[in-house]
């Protein structure tokens, strides 16, 4: 009996582990957005301390002179591309094309990064055989 | 206990820096704080002799729609000139409250923007002003309309703009203030040598020109016949000859006129403080009477923004 309920416990906490794991190796890695209208300090660093505060956002850099801003997410993270632009226009500024690293699976011609419910055409033949690559990215507009 | 209340605001003001003041000084603009974002200001102004102390709590509602309230007061007393001082705070002891609303937004590059703004406020009196030519008029509550367009970049901006302030009859004073007219045209440069990624110091400087029209104030009822005492120079003559409107008001004769004024201004920001100044000079003026003219006038400004309330 006592045998039985070890296994039963054990067994529980391998699932919880699995199920911790495993949505945690498809998603965004890194993102680098273009983004139009920064023109000054302030807006930078507003924009900024916007993103950071998104959950899974470790880093976040804003270059004025290329308006590009740089995301470091952290292993594990929901975030989405969506709620992202969604955050730039309610700061007051435009986003443009992006440059992002995701970890996904391939769902036919799609390349899915599981979780956030977002994919894209991404056109690299040699990754379709891997099971869920890390792939770098454009994704227009 | 006004005093102190005003005191508090301005040491507040002083130690924690501001808010929307990433526009020009006197000028209008277009700029709007972000949802969520907040500022207060404390601003010093000159003018004419008088000596103002202005705080400003500033509010972004969405990315687009800003909330504001101003109470300039009068740190010393004397011939007080009327208009507004610069298109965002009142140029007499007045507390306003002011919505801004940026209708067109148009983000058309790396740092390029173009915007227009709609600013709509009322206001309320919160000093009496003394006059030369007679006891101070009666205040009555102001409206306020403005609109300001401009072009937003990395190294430049230009910004024009205009607003009227009219002074209502919701009591039952039959004095009337002057109503006033406030233009204006700014240009802006950021040198290269601040070509600089955040974070770092960002200094703008500014070519502001305002053109202005004041109307003249009337006095209504007994106030009309009242004594004229103190000041430097007599006017009761003057009174005495001057027009009366249709209500059989006299028409002051030394209130109002229309000026030109321009002059350097600047805005430097790091971090979350912004610290902004200027002085314009009168290029062309023409009062109606002879009320002493304003040689200069100046600003001087600390803001601090709070930013942690966006989303």
């Amino acid at each position: 009996m006592t045998l039985s309920w070890r296994r039963t416990f054990r067994g529980i906490v391998l699932c919880g582990l699995f199920l911790a794991v495993e949505p945690g190796r498809a998603e965004y890695r890194r993102i680098q957005l273009k983004v139009y209208g920064l023109d000054c300090e302030l807006c930078a660093r507003g924009v900024s301390a916007s993103i950071h505060r998104m959950a899974g956002v470790r880093s976040v850099e804003v270059s004025l002179r290329t308006g590009v801003l740089r995301i470091e997410l952290i292993p594990g993270n929901t975030f989405k591309m969506s709620d992202l632009r969604n955050r730039i226009r309610e700061n007051g500024f435009r986003p443009m094309e992006a440059t992002v690293t995701a970890v996904g699976r391939f769902n036919g011609s799609k390349f899915e990064v599981l979780g956030t419910g977002e994919s894209y055409d991404v056109a690299v033949p040699e990754a379709k055989g891997v099971d869920e690559p890390e792939l770098t990215f454009e994704i227009r507009q | 206990m006004k005093r102190v209340v005003f005191l508090c605001v301005c040491c507040l003001g002083a130690i924690r820096g501001w808010a929307d003041a990433h526009g020009p000084a006197f000028g209008y603009s277009t700029t709007t704080l972000g949802s969520g974002d907040s500022s207060i200001e404390t601003v010093a102004m000159w003018r004419g002799g008088v000596a103002m102390i202005g705080p400003r709590f500033s509010y972004g509602v969405t990315e687009n729609l800003q909330f504001s309230i101003s109470a300039p007061f009068d740190v010393n007393h004397g011939e007080h000139p009327v208009g507004r001082f610069t298109g965002m705070m009142p140029g007499e002891p007045q507390a306003e409250a002011l919505v801004a609303w940026r209708f067109h937004h148009a983000l058309t590059g790396i740092g390029t923007r173009n915007e227009s703004t709609l600013y709509m406020g009322v206001s309320g009196t919160t000093q009496t002003l003394p006059r030369l030519d007679g006891p101070p008029l009666s205040r009555e509550p102001a409206y306020y309309v403005a609109a300001a367009t401009g072009h937003i970049s990395r190294s430049y901006y230009i910004w024009a703009g205009a607003g009227y302030q009219h002074y209502g009859h919701w009591g039952d004073s039959e004095d009337h203030q002057s109503d006033s007219l406030l233009t204006s045209a700014v240009v802006g440069w950021r040198p290269q040598f601040f070509y600089k990624d955040y974070p770092r110091p960002d200094v703008r400087f500014f070519w502001e020109t305002t053109g202005e029209r004041t109307g003249l104030a009337h006095r209504g009822g007994s106030a009309s016949t009242a004594p004229v005492t103190g000041g430097g120079h007599d006017q009761s003559a003057a009174i005495e000859a001057s027009p009366r409107d249709a209500n059989d008001y006299v028409v002051l004769p030394n209130s109002g006129g229309a000026g030109i004024f321009s002059g350097p201004t600047f805005l430097c920001t790091y971090r979350n403080i912004a610290f902004q100044g200027g002085v314009m000079f009168p290029v062309w003026s023409q009062l109606n009477g002879t009320q002493p003219a304003e040689g200069f006038r100046s600003f001087i400004g600390v803001s601090y923004f709070f930013l942690k309330g966006r989303k």
